[in-house]
């Protein structure tokens, strides 16, 4: 790749980005905004002040470098939930398997972690990671033959597979894969050799949140910059007028399944590897719904998952401090995530309502 | 099989001659077209009108406002000699008028019976009383004649059937005038001609028919008068007794030819470069939309498909773009058959394709405008490479044609929902037509709904490619397009191919007729 | 590791299937009402927490576990109203707000459980009042059907009535036939003036009505006492169950007693140190099974009508009098 190129490339990019960005930064700023007054709300009918409350919850999610990085770490599962969702949600497949699709591509990265010895770090770490995606993309396939071959839409059966995932994982865990050693059901620990290396003393930032950033990168690369991304897109916007230019409508649906089961299964990979350390057997407290709203919360733009990323981690870290020093319950974080997640309904309708009040007028005179 | 017109002839009148329904100076507009320009009709009691005319004749919106689903602008509406306003269907219902649609409102699982009551059911306490649900339903199909199983699902009923139950349907709510809107367009021959046995039936007890259809020969099988309209005007009303087919086809389509001609009729044409042997396709109800359809097209030359919305040319179009199952027969593209094959395969042998509804199947309305005029051309090796799309040579690509093409848009990253109507057909055709690569290009309703300068750029367009040597196939609901454009027309009918030759003095009415289901010539 | 089938398939097995059964069949019943206007209703999950968190408030204040049904079913109508007004005024995604829902309502109870109640993880107490079980006077003596059929808690045999109930509302009342024209073919109701935004309001306001019983049985029967994730996924269950019974409540009770039977079974399993994880997996198995199957006869039926030459209807074209 020449020079020149490179750089025209990145001036381009960097512009529309900040465009965009802006734009979908005022969006959701004032979804966030709404979902924590929500939560002040509720805190204060409860009797606290919310406030302090807060200002607990900020310390606990940026207080410090340490803490800081701890967050910048929740989000990296998070960033690859909300990925694979917006891959998905961007093709209008409705992928509602993301936690069955991350347990098993967890599982499977662990397994690869535990099971072989004596492996260099660099042979080792990519292995578990491709087991991650590769597993977490199977778990796409009765979906997808389904779907295919049968014209069962997607939703009942990613559904049905998430408790499937759950619990096979779960069955794995507590029998054939038992560690006899641990206090909580789960696999051996994994070799050190399939850990991935820290980023900074005192805290668990790993390179899997190096790797979170890069995917960010290559998924909006990807969706945005090559033919398959751009089929799948347009595939999202009108899939008959997709088939009616000519384009692959089944196999970008189909794609868009295995590469959001992929990424998630690479994000479990990546906690696992980076975090946990052995693979436990109700280790996701709702990463993969989690995901699910994020994408929403971004309007589907890989971008745009990174900041609702940091958000929600925000959120999970800083409850934690926020009851320790308040007593303000960290459940309270999930009625903010249930209020956003109300608000962003409600935001898509109005952009709904603006879309087709623009069409409206102009078939009228058209 | 014979239509027994005779039967009409000596029907005997058994109630007085009031008038049933009348419209006096209808008027009706939407955006951009008049529907209704000064209609005025009157339909005694007891008759059967039939409402004919062709594409955009305004007779379903005349009789949408009969029954309360548009409102017109100005005139009036009687029903029984008093001067109504209908609202709502709610309001028709109660003036005693039904309408037949021409896509039937039955809930599959429910039975017949179930059906013809859903709204109004008989009940005893909180639950439906079944037994007398279907006895007042059988009692309605035998009072009118409408063979009726009513326990039947109507999931498991014939056509014919499921129609039988809807006019029930009307009948059971106290219909006095019956509304059917192209009653025939899914019946088989046998089933029409029950169907007519009932509205005669019907007629004689008392009931008023007005019926729309573009089919002559049922048109004078069993209508009293008929009513021609064309182009939102009421051209004349005939009495079915004295009428001609050829001048009621002339009166359906009209004798001018408007001046406009944009084709040379010496042309000489090159080899044929799409044929169609003996295609049929289904329709989404599972019936056969096209039946063994057989079409040459030849380079440089324009094929105009004529003829009433609804005779197949949207299946037939869309299996030739592969974009719906070819049932039988073969479709050579420069003679490779490309029947069977992906759309993709298809375009790639050199058809273009301009898709009727472009909201639909033209544009993807929240992506950008350059994302929309490259969608055909993307993957080739000009504007994609390994790495991804080359977007500056898109860009490029696509400022050129915007300008080449006179799409009006802010820029190439607008969405594309914000542009016009015109400006939108413009990007595709422009996507469409814009590379030079077609051989074959398929337009459907090209210059619907569009504005003048847009309409003329249009067609310039189609026939500037015909005479580089493409071919084109168009398929149009306004017969003036077709014989501007056309060098030779086709006419479907219910599925058929008719070849009406190429574009002469006489073509208008060999049209008129092959619309209406005549093959036999006019003298004229 | 030995088994012994005779100590794991026992009678109290099948007693406890019927308990097992009861809040999945439920929130299926409720959620079928929503399914037959079209709504697919995501947020059952979400409706049964409050049910059962609710519920025992309702027990505490007032003191009686009716107290607590009601209580219960006020909550779950206020949700589904919300739920309502979200999805049929403001068009929003009916997926999207049934998630929505569901993260929301348990944010809300598992909070309040600390923030009210003044518990962590669950609330159990004295002031809570349960159902006491029901001995049925003559059927309580027959040797085996007595035990598995007697002794029930009152909601179980509301649920199996309310079955019949159930289907007697949808296939032989106005209003069910109603509800289901809206839920099959739109324009068909719209024709004879039903209007639909009311049928989807009634359909999902019931189903919450019936998760307001649904979440009651979970924390006023058998353990009285409301703990976080008490619905441990039944919500889905209902879901899965609603479409092996094809919208059909007498269907849908044979997918929710399987559902029931694993439940059980797994329990049982628990005790004895056996996988219980792999019965747990059934239900949503056999789903994606009977997906799949219904899914593959409907297309091979309609391959077969396209291969009986479908009507190539005559033309002869008439020339006119």
């Amino acid at each position: 790749m020449n020079n020149h190129l490179v750089s025209r490339l990145i001036g381009a990019n960097l512009k529309r980005f900040f465009a965009e960005a802006l734009t979908q930064l005022i969006n959701y700023s004032i979804i966030l905004l709404f979902g924590l007054l929500v939560g002040a709300m509720v805190i204060w009918f409860s009797g606290k002040d919310p406030l302090a409350a807060y200002g607990a919850l900020w310390k606990g999610a940026f207080g410090n470098w340490a803490k800081f990085a701890d967050t910048l770490d929740r989000s990296t599962v998070l960033i690859f939930s909300g990925l694979a969702a917006a891959v998905a949600f961007r093709t209008s497949v409705f992928n509602l398997g993301l936690e069955g699709q991350l347990y098993i591509g967890t599982f499977a990265a662990a397994w690869v972690g535990f099971t072989f010895h004596d492996l260099p770090r660099v042979v080792h770490i990519p292995l578990c990671m491709l087991a991650g995606v590769i597993a977490g993309g199977i778990w796409t396939l009765p979906v997808s033959y389904l779907r295919l071959q049968w014209n069962v839409p997607v939703m009942v059966p990613t559904l049905m597979l998430n408790y499937i995932g759950i619990l096979f994982t779960q069955y794995l865990v507590v029998f054939p894969f038992r560690d006899p050693t641990a206090t909580m059901a789960g696999t051996p620990v994994l070799e050190a050799s399939a850990r991935l290396p820290k980023l900074m003393k005192g805290s668990v930032l790993n390179i899997g949140f190096i790797f979170a950033l890069v995917m960010l990168f290559v998924v909006y690369w990807f969706m945005f910059k090559t033919k398959t991304g751009y089929e799948m897109r347009m595939v999202g916007y009108n899939p008959s007028f997709a088939a009616a230019v000519g384009m692959p409508v089944k196999r970008s649906a189909f794609l868009a399944m295995l590469i959001s089961g992929g990424l998630v299964g690479l994000g479990g990979a990546c906690v696992v590897m980076g975090f946990f350390g052995r693979f436990m057997s109700s280790f996701s407290v709702g990463y993969g719904w989690d995901g699910m709203m994020i994408s929403l919360l971004a309007q589907n733009h890989p971008l745009g998952v990174f900041p609702a990323s940091l958000f929600y981690a925000a959120l999970a870290n800083g409850a934690l401090t926020m009851q320790s020093q308040t007593g303000v319950p960290q459940t309270v974080v999930g009625m903010v995530k249930g209020a956003i997640m109300f608000f962003v309904t409600i935001q898509l309708f109005v952009a709904f309502f603006r879309g087709r009040m623009r069409k409206w007028i102009l078939t009228s005179t058209g | 099989m014979y239509w027994l017109p005779l039967c009409r002839k000596t029907h005997i009148r058994v109630f007085e001659m009031a008038i049933a329904i009348a419209a006096k100076n209808i008027y009706k507009s939407f955006p951009g077209v008049q529907a209704n320009q000064d209609v005025s009709l009157s339909v005694e009691q007891g008759e059967i009108r039939a409402i004919i005319g062709e594409n955009g004749a305004g007779k379903t919106t005349l009789m949408n406002i009969f029954y309360g689903l548009y409102q017109p602008d100005s005139g009036k509406i009687f029903v029984r000699d008093k001067e109504v306003h209908i609202h709502s269907p709610r309001t028709a219902i109660n003036l005693g008028i039904g309408m037949v649609h021409q896509h039937f409102k039955l809930v599959p699982s429910f039975t017949l019976a179930q059906n013809v009551v859903l709204g109004i059911e008989p009940h005893k306490a909180f639950l439906i009383d079944e037994k007398q649900v279907n006895r007042s339903v059988r009692q309605v199909s035998e009072q009118y004649k409408l063979p009726l199983d009513v326990e039947k699902l109507a999931l498991s009923a014939s056509v014919g059937e499921q129609q039988r139950a809807e006019i029930i349907k009307a009948l059971y709510r106290g219909a006095e005038i019956l509304i059917l809107d192209e009653p025939t367009a899914v019946l088989t021959d046998q089933e029409a001609e029950e169907l007519f046995v009932i509205l005669r039936n019907l007629a004689q007890q008392g009931k008023t028919i007005l019926f729309i259809s573009h089919k002559l020969r049922e048109v004078l099988a069993v209508s009293d008068n008929i009513t021609v309209m064309r182009q939102g005007k009421v051209v004349g009303t005939v009495k079915t007794s004295e009428a001609t087919t050829c001048e009621l086809a002339e009166m359906m389509v009209g004798r001018e030819t408007v001046g406009g001609r944009l084709r040379n009729s010496n042309t000489v044409f090159g080899e044929v470069i799409l044929e169609l042997k003996g295609v049929s396709v289904l329709d989404d109800r599972n019936l056969m939309a096209v039946k063994n359809a057989s079409i040459s097209l030849r380079s440089g030359q324009i094929l105009g498909i004529a003829g009433v919305d609804g005779n197949g040319q949207e299946e037939l179009i869309e299996a030739v773009m592969g974009l719906r199952p070819v049932v039988e027969g073969d479709i050579l593209v420069k003679g490779k058959n490309v029947a069977r094959t992906s759309t993709r395969n298809i375009r790639e042998t050199g058809v273009s394709y301009i898709p009727s509804d472009r909201y639909k199947a033209g544009v993807a309305t929240d992506a950008y405008v350059w994302e929309n005029m490259i969608a055909s051309d993307y993957y080739r090796r000009s504007f994609s490479n390994w790495l991804g799309l080359r977007t500056k040579d898109i860009n490029n690509a696509v400022k050129g044609l915007i300008d080449s093409f006179q799409v009006i848009t802010p820029g190439t990253k607008t969405k594309t929902g914000h542009l016009s109507g015109g400006n939108i057909q413009r990007l595709i055709v422009g996507r469409e037509l814009g590379f030079d690569r077609a051989s074959v290009v398929i337009a459907s309703q090209p210059t619907r709904g569009i504005d003048i300068a847009g309409t003329e750029a249009i067609r310039k367009n189609l026939v500037e490619y015909a005479n580089r040597g493409a071919g084109v196939l168009l398929i149009s609901a306004d017969l003036d397009e077709i014989l501007d454009l056309s060098d030779q027309v086709v006419v479907m009918f219910e599925g058929r191919i008719f070849d009406a030759g190429i574009v002469d003095e006489g073509i208008r009415i060999r049209i008129g007729n092959l619309m209406a289901g005549i093959e036999e010539g006019c003298s004229s | 590791m030995d088994f012994d089938f005779n100590r794991i398939i026992t009678i109290t097995l099948f007693a406890a299937t019927f308990r097992m059964t009861t809040p999945i069949l439920l929130a299926t019943l409720g959620g079928i009402f929503s399914s037959q206007t079209g709504i697919f209703h995501v947020g059952l999950e979400g409706l049964l927490d409050i049910g059962a968190f609710f519920a025992v408030v309702g027990s505490v204040q007032t003191g009686s576990p009716w107290g607590g049904l009601l209580y219960a079913m006020v909550a779950c109508t206020v949700a589904s109203l919300v739920f309502a007004i979200v999805h049929l005024e403001m068009k929003a995604n009916e997926i999207i707000v049934g998630l929505a829902l569901n993260i929301f309502a348990t944010g809300m109870t598992n909070f309040m459980l600390v923030a009210v109640l003044g518990a962590t993880g669950y609330f159990q107490s004295p002031l809570i009042k349960g159902f006491t079980p029901l001995e049925i006077p003559v059927i309580k003596d027959i040797p085996l059907l007595g035990e598995i059929v007697s002794g029930h808690f009152p909601l179980v045999y509301i649920a199996f009535l309310l079955v019949l109930v159930v289907h007697l509302v949808l296939y032989r009342t106005p209003l069910g036939f109603h509800i289901r024209a809206v839920g099959e073919k739109i324009e068909a109701a719209e024709a004879v003036g039903i209007n639909p935004k009311t049928m989807k309001y009634l359909g999902l306001l019931i189903s919450g009505v019936f998760c307001g019983f649904g979440g009651t049985f979970l924390s006023l029967s058998y353990l009285n006492l409301f703990s976080e994730g008490i619905t441990a996924g039944r919500g889905w269950l209902a879901l899965a169950a609603i479409n092996f019974g094809e919208m059909r409540p007498v269907r849908a009770l044979i997918a929710c007693l399987i559902f029931g039977f694993a439940d059980a079974l797994a329990l049982r399993l628990q005790q004895f140190g056996l996988p219980s994880q792999i019965v747990l997996m059934l239900p949503y198995v056999v789903t994606l099974i009977v997906l799949g199957a219904s899914a593959i006869h409907r297309e091979r039926r309609k391959k077969v009508v396209l291969k009986i030459s479908p009507e190539k209807k005559d033309l002869k074209l008439r020339v006119g009098a």
